[in-house]
C-alpha cells in the first residue's frame, strides 16, 4: 500500500490528516487486498486534496473502483455542510448525472440467442459515437422541457409510461433546477442531442440475469433468473459538459472572491449559499434533468425495437431502476446524531438508500433502493440493494461499476479492436461499435473485476448483492 | 508538431512539447482533434477565433473548451490552426471541413479539458504542457 495510508479494517483503509497540507478530515476508502494492488498514487492523493475543501464532514470517501480521475477521484463522495460547505463540479465531472438504468423483458435467454439482427437493428436506431445526432426534433421548448421536467417531460411526450418516473432517482428530476443558469452555448449543444448515447464508456447492452443471490429482493425489483434485460449507461451529452465547462470558470472566479484555496484547480467551488454555487447548482439539477430525459427517450426506442421484432408489449419491459452516478444532491443525512441536510457529491459513485427511505419507491420500502452496476463490456453487471449501513457510514452511497485499471494507450498497444470483438464473439457476445478503437479501450481486462469490486461493497454492507447479470449484446458508444 | 498520449488510467493525458507558446496552443488543439475524430482530417474552410483569459494556461483550457464547442454545434472538423498568443488574448485561423461520418467516427468524444495539473513550463528546449481530456 501507499507508504502513509492506514489499513482500519479487513477491506478499510484511512489517508489519515496530514497526509497532505491542509486536511480537515481524514481520507477513507473501501479497497480488497487484491484491488489495493492496483490503486494509484494519483486517486489516493485526490482524495486526500478532498479532504482539504470548507466544510467536508467525517471523511472524504472512497468506493472500491477508485481510480485516478481529475478533482475528485472517480469513485469518490463527500458531504458538506449547507452553513460553511462549498459546492463543486471538480465532484460531479463534465458528465453531469452520468448514469445507468435497467429495463426487464418477458424474453428468455433461447428467445434472443443468436439474434445478430437485434443488435444491429438498436445499434441502428439509438445514435451512438462521435457526431451523432438525434432523430427526434429537438427545439428550445422540448430543451426547456427536458431541463425542467427531467424523465416526466419525456413521459409526457410520448416516450414513456408514468410507472417510469417513479422507478428514478428523484422520480427522474430534481426540482431545483435552474434553466437561467445554463448557458446560451450548453442549450444549442442540447438540443439537437436528446436521446442519443455519445461515446467513451457509454453503452447499451442485452443481458441475460445468470444469478439470484438474494431472492425476496430479486423478486420485489421484477428480475427473475434466465430473463433477458437491457442497460442503458449514458448522461447529459454536450449540454452537461458545456455547463461543467462555464461553471468551472466562474467558480475559479470566485474562489479568489471567497479567499479559497485548494490543491487541484479543478476543484474550482463556492460557498454552498453564494449566488455562485447556486448558479452552479441549478444549472448541474437542469443538466440531470436533461441525462434523464435522455434516458427515457433511448428507452423509448428500445422498446420500440424489441417489441416490434418480438411483438411484447410496451408495458411489458418495466424499468427496475435508473441511477444517477455523478451528480451532487441535497440530502438528509444524520450528522453526529442529528438529521441534517447536506450536499452530497458522488463522483463516479451511486446512491444505494437503505429500506425505510422516503426517497425510493414506497412498494421498495422493506427491501432498499435497487442499485444498478455495470460491469466492464463481456463481464457480469450487478444488482444490489442500499442498506442501513449505506446511510451511516457512506452517506448512503457505493460503487458504479468495474473502475479502470489499464490506459487506454496501454489497451490498444496490446491488443486490437478487431481481436477483443472476436474474442468476444467467441463467448458468445455481439459487440458493435462505431469503430475499432472503442473496442479495444473498453476491453473487459482494462477493469478491475466487477465480481471483486461489489464483493466489497457486499462484504463492507454499504449494498447488498441481489442479482448477476451477463451480457450477450453489446453497442458501445 | 508534437505531442504524445501518457499513460493515464481514466482519461486520455497529453504531453505537448513546442518551441514556442503559439506552436504549444496549435499542436494542443491537433492532440484534441486527433482524439475525438481521428487522422484523416483536412482543410479547406476557414474559421477565425479570439479569446481572451486572465492567465495563460486559461487561455489554452478556453481555447480547446471553444473548438470542442464549434465542432459539436457546428459539425465541424479541423486539420489544423494557426495559433498567434499576446499576453492572455489569443487569434486563431482554424482550417477544417464538415463532419463526415465515414471518416471522422475514428475518434471518442472528449467531455471537457480539465483543469488537473495543467501548468506551462518553459525551458531551454521551449514549452511543455501535460493536459488531460475527460474521455
Amino acid at each position: 500500500m501507499i507508504e502513509g495510508v492506514k489499513r482500519t479494517g479487513t477491506n478499510e483503509w484511512e489517508i489519515p490528516v496530514g497526509f497532505i497540507p491542509g486536511m480537515r478530515v481524514p481520507g477513507r476508502f473501501f479497497l480488497s487486498e487484491a484491488l489495493a494492488a492496483t490503486l494509484e498514487l494519483g486517486a489516493v492523493q485526490q482524495l486526500a486534496n478532498v479532504a482539504t475543501m470548507p466544510g467536508i464532514i467525517n471523511n472524504s470517501l472512497g468506493m472500491p473502483d477508485i481510480h485516478w480521475g481529475y478533482g475528485f477521484p472517480i469513485g469518490g463522495v463527500g458531504a458538506f455542510r449547507l452553513d460553511e460547505g462549498v459546492i463543486s463540479p471538480g465532484g460531479v465531472g463534465f458528465d453531469i448525472n452520468c448514469g445507468v438504468r435497467l429495463l426487464t423483458t418477458p424474453l428468455a435467454h433461447k428467445d434472443v440467442s443468436g439474434k445478430k439482427d437485434l443488435v444491429d437493428e438498436l445499434f441502428r436506431r439509438v445514435p451512438t459515437g462521435v457526431g451523432a445526432k438525434s432523430s427526434a426534433k429537438g427545439s428550445p421548448k422540448s430543451l426547456d422541457g427536458m431541463m425542467e421536467k427531467g424523465a416526466r417531460w419525456a413521459v409526457e411526450s410520448g416516450y414513456g409510461t408514468p410507472r417510469d418516473l417513479v422507478r428514478c432517482e428523484d422520480t427522474g428530476a430534481m426540482m431545483e433546477a435552474d434553466t437561467r443558469a445554463v448557458s446560451e452555448k450548453a442549450r444549442q449543444r442540447g438540443i439537437p442531442q436528446g436521446g442519443t448515447l455519445g461515446s467513451g464508456n457509454h453503452f447499451l447492452e442485452i443481458q441475460v440475469v445468470s444469478e439470484i443471490y438474494d431472492a425476496p429482493a430479486a423478486k420485489a425489483f421484477g428480475i427473475e433468473a434466465g430473463q433477458v434485460c437491457c442497460m442503458i449507461h449514458c448522461g447529459s451529452r454536450g449540454l452537461g459538459h458545456q455547463v461543467c465547462t462555464d461553471h468551472l470558470k466562474i467558480l475559479e472566479g470566485a474562489m479568489k472572491k471567497y479567499h479559497i484555496a485548494l490543491p487541484d484547480r479543478q476543484l474550482a467551488c463556492a460557498p454552498i449559499q453564494s449566488p455562485e454555487g447556486k448558479a452552479y447548482f441549478g444549472a448541474m439539477a437542469a443538466s440531470a434533468n436533461y441525462a434523464w430525459a435522455n434516458r427515457q427517450m433511448i428507452t423509448h426506442t428500445v422498446r420500440q425495437v424489441l417489441g416490434k421484432m418480438f411483438g411484447i408489449g410496451y408495458e411489458d419491459m418495466p424499468l427496475v431502476y435508473d441511477v444517477a452516478h455523478n451528480v451532487a444532491k441535497m440530502e438528509e443525512h444524520l450528522v453526529d446524531g442529528k438529521k441534517t441536510r447536506v450536499c452530497v457529491h458522488r463522483k463516479g459513485a451511486t446512491r444505494a438508500f437503505g429500506p425505510g427511505s422516503p426517497d425510493i419507491p414506497t412498494d421498495l420500502s422493506d427491501i432498499g433502493q435497487p442499485v444498478i452496476i455495470p460491469g466492464s463490456m463481456g463481464t457480469s453487471s450487478y444488482v444490489l440493494r442500499g442498506t442501513a449501513i449505506a446511510m451511516e457510514r457512506t452517506f448512503g452511497s457505493t460503487c458504479h461499476g468495474a473502475g479502470r485499471v489499464m490506459s487506454r494507450t496501454q489497451a490498444k498497444k496490446r491488443m486490437s479492436g478487431k481481436e477483443v470483438a472476436a474474442n468476444l464473439a467467441h463467448q458468445g457476445i455481439i459487440v458493435r461499435a462505431p469503430n475499432e478503437n472503442a473496442i479495444a479501450d473498453e476491453a473487459p481486462d482494462v477493469y478491475k473485476p466487477s465480481n471483486e469490486v461489489v464483493g466489497v461493497v457486499h462484504d463492507v454492507g454499504i449494498s447488498r448483492l441481489v442479482a448477476r447479470l451477463s451480457p450477450i449484446g453489446v453497442i458501445k458508444g | 508538431m508534437s505531442y504524445e498520449e501518457l499513460s493515464h488510467t481514466a482519461d486520455v493525458r497529453m504531453r505537448i512539447r513546442a518551441p514556442t507558446l503559439d506552436l504549444l496552443f496549435s499542436d494542443a488543439f491537433l492532440a484534441l482533434m486527433e482524439t475525438v475524430f481521428g487522422k484523416d482530417r483536412s482543410g479547406g474552410y476557414k474559421k477565425e477565433l479570439r479569446i481572451e483569459a486572465e492567465d495563460t494556461e486559461t487561455l489554452l483550457l478556453d481555447f480547446l473548451s471553444e473548438v470542442l464547442f464549434i465542432c459539436e454545434v457546428e459539425g465541424l472538423v479541423f486539420s489544423c490552426a494557426d495559433v498567434i498568443t499576446e499576453g492572455h488574448v489569443l487569434t486563431a485561423v482554424l482550417d477544417g471541413e464538415t463532419f463526415d461520418r465515414s471518416r471522422h467516427a475514428e475518434g471518442t468524444e472528449v467531455k471537457g479539458i480539465s483543469y488537473s495539473g495543467m501548468a506551462i513550463t518553459k525551458d531551454t528546449n521551449g514549452y511543455m504542457v501535460d493536459i488531460l481530456f475527460d474521455v
